[in-house]
């Protein structure tokens, strides 16, 4: 079977079309990140959140209530698995007590329903402000390590467009958790550490398609005019387009099963990675090479690839 | 990639290495399959005699799995560095302790070291170090430098004192580690009683034996606190502002006295029998305790004295509970260090639980002499600054014996031994994070990880044999084979499968077949230039190899970034991403090959064999 067989898109010509696209996606995200901001989840602000299971249904309403009178203090909210509840408090390093008073409650209440607190996290200001840093340290850190990998095995015009494509992918994730933030009850789209990873993943991504294309051009590039590079372009990106939407199709295949299957501690994660491969995939196709092509032409110089096929 | 032999040599290594890596956590499983399907628990005890050895073998190499999945605690505890250091400093006035405060709200949140804060306010104050700490004559780097060497100690000998708490407790398998310069992280699977585990890991256990002030001088104190209050109009209403939140329900909050009938503020709250004890009621409690950390307050009572109140409440005759109020001499007559041996166990009118402590010979001595010295007084028995008892002395206790009563329950008896057995924090120690996971969310996060895997690895080897046919059985042969070196690396490293971790996996199978992708597609293309399969089949790895490299070493990178700087969860998935971004470089190319070498050789690859 062949998806895409001999393909002969002219992305170089209409690449003016998808810089309008990525503004547009780009300057909407920076927008809502600006006017809405983000939802973050307690690995980044600090918090405690408790999740409690009820063997019978129960209105998340009257649960509210039952809470609210016993002075908890909080958001109550349905929680991604069946007659559970996801309660977000404040930080105060007095789990002990936390529970009692939630469990005595519930227990007062419902005493025909039992509950279960099935599961804890508390997280201090402190680690919060450390895992925040270490987010950072870490998306700086592969932006680096990656720019460095291809500046040596291409040249610096390719490896800062990639780059840049990989800001773009992560940014418009960024911004579509920004405008979709707490719009859905069964993923709240928080910013937590599993969305760094995402973001991480997404980057690992992105590039790695940007530089199978990048592969192609490299090969056909050696000892051509500058007049020729379009063609080139189109034609390394033609080339490459069915591997590129293979690969992307069974990745978003297996993410699409965790986000169906895997339950609602994942959720987020594999919601952002699928948006992100999607975007990736545009990016190393309509932002990546035509940057380079456009910089190449402006700059009016010729490609000096290093490395190249094992052939 | 020519030299076949060494290829195929390798790929039995591997599968032979991965299969064997794995063989214990079959085997883990299906023995305790079997000790569950017998229908009575005699025979499943026999079965579990007979295999004994072979039980314990296979649970002990088979692939563990994470906290979140086996349902525990992941706990990370901080060491009270300020605490620390006020400990360490002399003469210490109010200038001393503002700076201080000053540093511990800015330590709560931020992640810099304590050290440095410390050293930077005092800087700004323009006060020297050595004003406080050891010497006049050291240097502030001096001082800084030792400061620095006290909290490593500190640190390491909090994590001997928490592991021997635990292993005193009985925990399988604990992973107790430290984390920069005051963290501790701690791990544990399986725990029934996670309330038990918080509060035997947060007591410092600072045991002191003090003595207590004459009756009379505590009415005194609490007489001057009272019109202090009242002259500032202190209502009580307090308490139902601030300790709401810990009143259980049906207890009807103190009742604000009238204005006209006020005693004052304190003694609206407080209870002063005949004998001149001094009780607070329950709901009063916070209060209370508020009150007297209060430094205007503190201001009031005698410099040699300090206000405590009791652990436990009593019930009075009214069947309510309070708490009594003792007022004792701040120095400490003997301190937690001279316990050798602690037993929970049960007084001699039979119903309470106790602890019986033993002290070595310079304690035994000490406490002999003050024993000797206040016959008729009373001594209280203070364990993390609350009262547990205030016995009066009888006579001289010349064996270095010694009780703690007003225990509640044989399990707080039981864990105040273990405290008391592994001795005392240096400082005090607080969780700063956690995350629990119940046993029963943990079977749903297993199955909804075998679900995901399950289809995961259907979904995308179907879709390759759909779209290359012939090829699509060597890229899931290798699939199979990249899946299996993943959980065999990480049983054989002792690393545990965690959700996030078996999230990697279900990722990778996605990802890995990126390099077969790459590889077909060549192929197709050098077919459709009209090459002869085999050359095909040889140009197409060959070109694809560079971009199949390059493509890997990127994902490597981030996901080895992803490794070093997430905590917990995050570096579960990290490393299934890496194993398995890694190994496929070589199932996705090493094996395929050979399985196409080896079909080129049996004619029973075509042109079409590429779908």
């Amino acid at each position: 079977m062949r998806i895409f067989h001999k393909t002969s898109f002219n992305f170089i010509r209409h690449r003016k079309i998808a810089y309008v696209i990525s503004m547009v996606l780009l300057l909407s995200g920076i927008l809502s990140l600006v006017f809405r901001g983000l939802n973050y989840g307690i690995d980044f602000r600090g918090g405690s959140e408790v999740v409690i299971r009820f063997d019978k249904n129960v209105e998340v309403g009257s649960v509210r209530a039952v809470l609210k009178e016993a002075g908890v203090s909080g958001t109550l909210k349905q929680y991604g698995i069946d007659r559970s509840f996801l309660l977000s408090t404040v930080f105060s390093g007095q789990t002990n007590e936390l529970k009692a008073l939630v469990s005595n409650a519930f227990n007062a209440r419902f005493p025909d329903n039992r509950h279960e607190i099935v599961r804890i996290d508390s997280v201090g200001p402190s680690i919060a402000s450390d895992l925040k840093w270490s987010a950072l340290k870490a998306l700086l850190g592969a932006l680096a390590a990656i720019l460095l990998y291809v500046g040596i095995r291409f040249e610096l015009k390719f490896a800062a467009a990639g780059v840049v494509a990989i800001f773009h992918d992560v940014l418009t994730v960024l911004g579509l958790f920004s405008i979709l933030g707490g719009l859905f009850t069964f993923m709240p789209l928080e910013m937590d550490q599993s969305i760094i990873a995402a973001f991480l993943t997404v980057a690992g991504y992105s590039i790695t398609d940007t530089v199978v294309v990048y592969d192609r051009i490299r090969e056909r590039i050696r000892g051509r005019k500058p007049s020729e590079y379009e063609a080139i372009f189109n034609e390394s990106m033609n080339q490459t387009l069915s591997r590129t939407i293979i690969t992307s199709g069974t990745t978003l295949i297996t993410v699409l099963i965790l986000f169906i299957f895997a339950g609602p501690a994942i959720r987020g994660f594999a919601f952002a990675v699928f948006i992100g491969i999607l975007i990736g995939t545009y990016s190393s196709i309509f932002v990546a090479s035509p940057i380079v092509y456009d910089w190449l032409k402006a700059t009016k110089s010729s490609v000096r690839l290093r490395g190249g096929s094992a052939s | 990639m020519k030299n076949k032999p060494f290829n195929l040599f390798l790929i039995v290594l591997v599968t032979i290495v991965s299969l064997w890596s794995l063989w214990p956590t079959w085997r883990d499983y299906s023995l305790s399959n079997q000790m569950d399907s017998f229908a009575t628990g005699e025979d499943s005890l026999k079965f579990t005699l007979a295999h004994r050895d072979e039980i314990e073998n296979a649970r002990k190499k088979s692939l563990k799995l994470g906290l979140d999945l086996k349902g525990g605690m992941h706990l990370v505890m901080e060491v009270d560095q300020i605490d620390l250091f006020e400990q360490k400093a002399w003469n210490k006035d109010a200038r001393f302790r503002a700076i201080m405060e000053k540093v511990r709200k800015q330590a709560a949140n931020s992640n810099a070291q304590v050290i440095d804060l410390l050293s930077a306010e005092f800087e700004k104050e323009n006060i020297r170090l050595s004003r406080y700490f050891y010497d006049i004559r050291n240097s502030d780097r001096e001082i800084i430098d030792k400061l620095q060497k006290e909290s490593e100690d500190a640190l390491a000998r909090a994590r001997e004192i928490i592991r021997n708490r635990i292993d005193q407790y009985g925990v399988a398998e604990p992973v107790i580690t430290t984390q920069g310069s005051r963290r501790i992280i701690i791990e544990l699977a399986g725990i029934s009683d996670e309330n038990r585990v918080r509060n035997l890991l947060k007591g410092t256990a600072k045991l002191e034996f003090k003595l207590l002030r004459e009756p009379e001088v505590l009415l005194r104190v609490l007489d001057k606190l009272n019109s202090s209050l009242a002259a500032q109009r202190i209502v009580p209403a307090a308490p139902a502002d601030t300790a709401d939140v810990r009143i259980p329900a049906g207890v009807p909050p103190p009742a604000p006295a009238a204005a006209s009938k006020s005693a004052g503020p304190l003694y609206d709250v407080l209870t002063i029998m005949q004998n001149g004890n001094v009780y607070v009621p329950a709901e009063s409690r916070e209060f209370v305790v508020k009150l007297f950390q209060r430094s205007d307050i503190k201001a009031l009572i005698p410099q040699d004295s300090e206000l405590l109140l009791a652990a436990k409440p009593d019930q009075l005759q009214d069947g309510r509970n309070y708490y009594p109020i003792f007022l004792l001499r701040k120095t400490a007559e003997l301190t937690g260090g001279v316990i050798t041996e602690a037993k929970a166990s049960f007084s001699a009118e039979g119903a309470q639980p106790e602890v019986l402590m033993e002290m070595n010979s310079e304690g035994t001595a000490k406490w002999a002499r003050i024993t000797g010295a206040n016959i008729g007084k009373r001594v209280a028995i203070v364990l993390d600054g609350a009262v547990y008892s205030a016995p009066v002395v009888q006579s001289k206790i010349p064996n270095g014996n010694s009780v703690i009563n007003g225990i509640e329950s044989v399990e707080e008896a039981k864990d105040l031994e273990i405290v008391l057995k592994a001795g005392a924090l240096p400082a005090p120690v607080r969780i700063i994070e956690e995350r629990t996971v119940g046993p029963s969310l943990g079977a749903d996060y297993i199955r909804a990880g075998m679900l995901s895997l399950l289809w995961g690895f259907l979904s995308v080897s179907v879709f390759m044999l759909f779209y290359y046919r012939t090829a699509g059985i060597a890229a899931d042969m290798a699939l199979i084979l990249n899946i299996l070196v993943v959980l065999s690396v990480l049983a054989g490293f002792n690393a545990s499968l965690s959700l996030p971790g078996i999230a990697g996996i279900v990722l990778t199978m996605g990802m890995a077949v990126d390099a077969n992708v790459l590889i077909y597609e060549r192929i197709r293309e050098e077919l459709a230039d009209g090459k002869s399969i085999v050359s095909a089949v040889a140009a197409g790895y060959d070109k694809a190899f560079s971009s199949i490299l390059d493509s890997h070493v990127t994902t490597l990178a981030s996901a080895y970034l992803l490794y070093t700087f997430g905590i917990g969860p995050i570096q579960g998935f990290a490393v299934t991403l890496l194993i398995g971004t890694a190994a496929s470089l070589f199932t996705a190319i090493v094996v395929t090959r050979e399985i196409f070498n080896f079909m080129l050789s049996k004619n029973m690859l075509s042109e079409k064999s590429f779908g």
